[in-house]
């Protein structure tokens, strides 16, 4: 069957769109975090068919959650938790009933003002989970490792960088990486009680943020960027200075990235300029662990485009075997269906 | 009679008495909104707790706009999406007919309005509160008659109508926006019962089915009823079933059609003139009907709410060959047929008809929909060329009125917290629309670091780089007001502005000079070419690959780089001290690491900036330079 791509009018840009993963059966449910209106929340959905129409699923909302200021990011801590960063500093765990989507979201933890400049909000601008941990970041340049069982802050890096943090990716239980609003990337160990950087580098020359970061799902050392001007980078960390591959990809910032979870060699971008990309990453992971690749293998990249290039920005996806969720600015959600991975 | 217009078109509002009492004042705020204050403030002096109270109020006023409710910003979004695509078309295609893309575009548009109608028909039956609902009721009044014009327009203007000949397209809009018989037909058509005549609303479906040229449909009906066998019965059947259609594809000229047709009209009248349907009033109603008698039509249009319900009826049974551009008889033949004025719908359709689109659009913009449908409207008709315009003076202002309608409403979007983009969108899509643009973008309020990035992007992608750049300085001089120099330092790279840069550098040294620890010096060792914006700043950047160097202990190279510093002058006054200190150091290495001729540099340095360093220090590093002079005279120190 083609891909077949659906859109439904929400009434707020989404920034965030997860699937809420389910034991035995296909999914239907799935969170949405909206930004940049003036009641933000997050809200459970569920993919409702319409009388007999087997075809066509329109999405039901099921309950809200109203946060004050932009919902960030949502990453699951467990397979019915997650947390959620928002924009006025605070970090959440909400849980979702098993059995009845309806009820509203259950608060575990709450980490008020996290992240501040003072008395002054400041914006937790993302967040990545591990086996319950959480690590945070904000616009005043903190990593916070948040403990997630015990629900308190295991371990604060102040000062991890002189300005704004935009994104942060797990490597290891004990290592994190940091993307900031220049392209400066930084490996952390969160053992070391030393405010020092394990190692840094930088995205690429032009100095524009780093606004997502990834790791490979099979070969951890293999870490991939998405830059403010659309271009993506990938490293080996086990030389990292430069990265192995720096490609103009998108024409404007990429939003999210995400490799498939059933095929590692699938990888799948949403960008500002409105595009999902669905890119074929054997050559590109699979060789960067030999010495030399050949020149011609390592410009043939196989990209696909999921979807019509929309007129506002993709601000985020989320794929389950066979679907992808996407979440756009002009306060839209799409289901993409018989994805072939 | 201008003015009594003028006056008519303005709203009163009355304030709480209060607020004149102080004497009001009132300022815009951004958009639509205005805000009330008393100008002089009398504090309440009575007690001590009530001393910052005053009965003073600022009053905000807003406009209410309609297209801000949940469910109509669905329809502002994809009604968007659709814009974009109809610009992309007519850039693509400046010069080839591209009728096909307008009218599937044109589609679009009906189909988003019905999808609208269609959610806002859900909400209502939901809806609890009566307020609301009634909101909501008001609502689909005004799409539905926006649903309903668009469609007209859609068939006079942008469909594509083979042989022009319009009756049967005419024929679906009566059917598809008045259902009413249609539906009653169905249940009667369903039950299907001999004698269904004394359905009260039998003969009134009938009628109905034969004004909207459902000849088949009203022939099955005349069969259910229980005198169906009778003469009478049996001729109107007849009539109606040798009624000549007209059809391009029939292979007949429209000539040879005419002449069939009034001769089968003339055979209708014979027929009624024969008197042989006296006994039965209501087939001979439909036969008068079939005649295009007015007077016929006259009694029956008590029976509708509306004179364009029998429009296609009249079409059809007076001239069924009619073409798009004649029906302006018709029209004025079936609003005759009312008594008293009509609303804005009527006059709508009315001009439409007539091709009269200035006064269409003119009573569009009447409507309560805040604009939306106006320009949509106005833009497809633009882009298909059927819109042309003329003012007083005869020349053609139909792009100006387009530009003008994009303008207001992108204006009104632009104003709301998150449909700023939508509006922008519509913005830059008129030759002045970018200077607009520029003003309110550069009012939106911006509360996170994210948004800022987003804006930017924005402004960049619409070549608003004025924008780009003072968003950029805002949020500096915003970080520096924190005191994060680092942050306001990358904010001030990416405005490119040498002010915001030279002010965070500034704040860096004298932190630094107070004793505190060199800020952001993760990012000014990588700031590369960024540097360069501004000399404070490069030498802030310099002085801290100064401090790399020294604590790698490379001391050759931080010598180096201290004196290049020292003699290129371009440290404040301030930083002089700290700079010419940090000499110090080097001078008592174990190998000397500043040469004879560096030392002579840092002297001459030394005595002209001497005010800066209190004498003590002067003294200190006087000794040192005459020491490390001392060792370097009889052996110099290599540079590589």
């Amino acid at each position: 069957m083609p891909l077949n791509v659906q859109g439904t009018f929400v009434s707020q840009k989404i920034n965030k769109i997860r699937w809420i993963p389910e034991e035995y059966v296909e999914t239907k449910n799935f969170f949405t975090g909206s930004w940049d209106d003036d009641v933000n929340s997050i809200k459970v959905w569920s993919f409702e068919s319409l009388n007999e129409d087997q075809d066509v699923e329109i999405p039901r909302q099921l309950s809200e959650y109203k946060v004050e200021g932009d919902v960030t990011q949502i990453k699951f801590t467990d397979k019915k938790t997650i947390a959620a960063s928002v924009s006025n500093g605070d970090v959440k765990m909400l849980e979702v009933s098993v059995y009845d989507k309806q009820t509203p979201l259950r608060e575990v933890h709450t980490w008020k003002k996290l992240h501040n400049f003072g008395a002054e909000t400041c914006s937790c601008t993302s967040l990545d989970t591990l086996e319950g941990d959480i690590a945070s970041i904000g616009e005043d340049g903190n990593v916070n490792i948040l403990n997630g069982r015990r629900g308190d802050v295991s371990q604060a890096i102040k000062g991890a960088d002189s300005c704004s943090l935009h994104s942060v990716c797990f490597i290891k239980l004990n290592e994190v990486i940091t993307g900031n609003i220049r392209g400066h990337m930084k490996i952390w160990d969160i053992r070391s009680s030393t405010n020092k950087p394990a190692a840094a580098f930088l995205l690429a020359g032009d100095e524009l943020a780093a606004t997502c970061i990834v790791h490979h799902p099979t070969q951890p050392h293999i870490i991939l960027a998405g830059s403010e001007s659309g271009a993506l980078a990938v490293w080996d960390l086990r030389m990292n200075q430069f990265p192995t591959s720096l490609l103009n990809a998108h024409a404007a910032g990429i939003t999210e990235m995400q490799f498939h979870p059933e095929n590692p060699n699938k990888l799948i971008t949403s960008s500002v300029s409105g595009e999902v990309w669905d890119w074929s990453m054997e050559t590109l992971t699979k060789k960067a662990q030999e010495d030399c690749v050949p020149l011609e293998d390592k410009t043939a990249m196989n990209v696909n485009t999921l979807m019509p290039v929309l007129h506002k920005a993709v601000n985020t996806l989320h794929c389950d075997r066979g679907r992808i969720l996407c979440g756009a600015d002009n306060e839209a959600v799409y289901l993409l269906k018989n994805y072939k991975y | 009679m201008e003015d009594i217009q003028a006056v008519k078109r303005v709203k009163t509002f009355i304030l709480p008495d209060k607020c004149f009492e102080n004497r009001v004042a009132c300022a815009w705020r951004r958009g639509n909104k205005f805000s009330i204050y008393p100008r002089s403030q009398i504090p309440n002096k009575t007690t001590s707790e009530s001393d910052n109270k005053t009965a003073d109020k600022i009053l905000v006023f807003n406009q209410e706009i309609l297209l801000f409710t949940p469910i109509l910003r669905k329809l502002v979004n994809e009604a968007n999406g659709t814009f974009l695509s109809l610009k992309k078309v007519t850039e693509t295609s400046k010069n080839t007919e591209n009728q096909v893309e307008y009218l599937k575009l044109s589609r679009q548009y009906r189909s988003i309005i019905r999808v609208c109608i269609e959610n806002l028909q859900e909400a209502g039956e939901k809806e609890e509160d009566a307020v609301a609902r009634n909101n909501l009721l008001s609502y689909l009044t005004i799409f539905y008659s926006i649903e309903c014009i668009w469609h007209l327009c859609e068939i006079l203007y942008i469909d594509i109508i083979p042989g022009d000949i319009v009756l049967p397209f005419l024929l679906e809009w009566v059917r598809f926006h008045f259902p009413h018989h249609e539906q009653s037909a169905v249940q009667l058509l369903e039950s299907c019962e001999r004698g269904s005549e004394d359905n009260p609303d039998y003969w009134d479906t009938v009628v109905g089915m034969v004004v909207q040229g459902r000849v088949d449909v009203a022939r099955a009906l005349l069969k259910l009823h229980s005198a169906v066998d009778t003469n009478e019965f049996k001729l109107v059947d007849n009539s109606l079933r040798s009624m000549p259609v007209y059809s391009v594809y029939s292979g007949i000229s429209t000539g040879e059609f005419t002449i069939s047709w009034k001769h089968w009209q003339a055979e209708c009248r014979s027929k009624l003139s024969s008197r042989l349907l006296a006994h039965q009033p209501q087939l001979e109603l439909i036969m008068r009907i079939m005649t295009g008698d007015y007077s016929a039509f006259e009694s029956i249009r008590g029976k509708y709410s509306s004179w364009f319900d029998v429009l296609g009826g009249w079409v059809m049974f007076t001239t069924p060959w009619a073409r798009r551009r004649e029906l302006g008889a018709a029209a004025a033949a079936c609003a005759g047929l009312a008594v008293g004025g009509g609303g804005h719908l009527d006059v709508m359709v009315r001009a439409a008809l007539e091709g009269d689109l200035y006064l269409v659009i003119h009573e569009i913009q009447q409507m309560a929909d805040n604009g939306w449908f106006a320009t949509h409207l106005t833009d497809v008709l633009l882009q298909c060329g059927k819109l042309h315009i003329l003012d007083k003076h005869q020349t053609d202002v139909t792009s100006r009125l387009r530009d003008s309608l994009v303008l207001e409403y992108g204006s009104l979007l632009l104003e709301h917290q998150s449909l700023w983009p939508v509006g922008l969108s519509y913005l830059a899509s008129v030759p002045d629309g970018a200077r607009r643009a520029e003003l309110m973008l550069e009012r939106i309020p911006i509360r996170t670091e994210g948004k800022a990035l987003r804006v930017v992007a924005e402004a960049k992608k619409y070549g608003l780089l004025g924008v780009a750049q003072s968003v950029c300085s805002c949020m500096s001089a915003r970080a520096l007001s924190r005191g994060a120099a680092g942050a306001a330092l990358a904010w001030g790279a990416r405005a490119r502005s040498a002010a915001q840069c030279a002010r965070a550098a500034h704040r860096a040294l004298r932190a630094y000079c107070a004793g505190g620890a060199l800020p952001a010096a993760d990012l000014l060792l990588t700031a590369g070419a960024t540097l360069l914006v501004d000399d404070t700043l490069l030498l802030l950047g310099k002085y801290c690959d100064f401090h790399r160097l020294y604590k790698s202990r490379e001391f050759k190279k931080a010598a180096k780089l201290l004196v290049s510093l020292i003699t290129s002058n371009i440290a404040p006054d301030y930083f002089w001290a700290t700079l010419l200190l940090d000499a110090l150091p080097l001078l008592e290495t174990e190998e000397p690491v500043l040469s004879a001729a560096d030392s002579y540099e840092l002297m001459l340095c030394l005595e002209l900036r001497a005010a800066c360093l209190a004498r003590p220090q002067a003294e200190l590093l006087r000794l040192a330079l005459a020491r490390n002079l001392a060792r370097t005279a009889l052996h110099d120190v290599q540079h590589d």
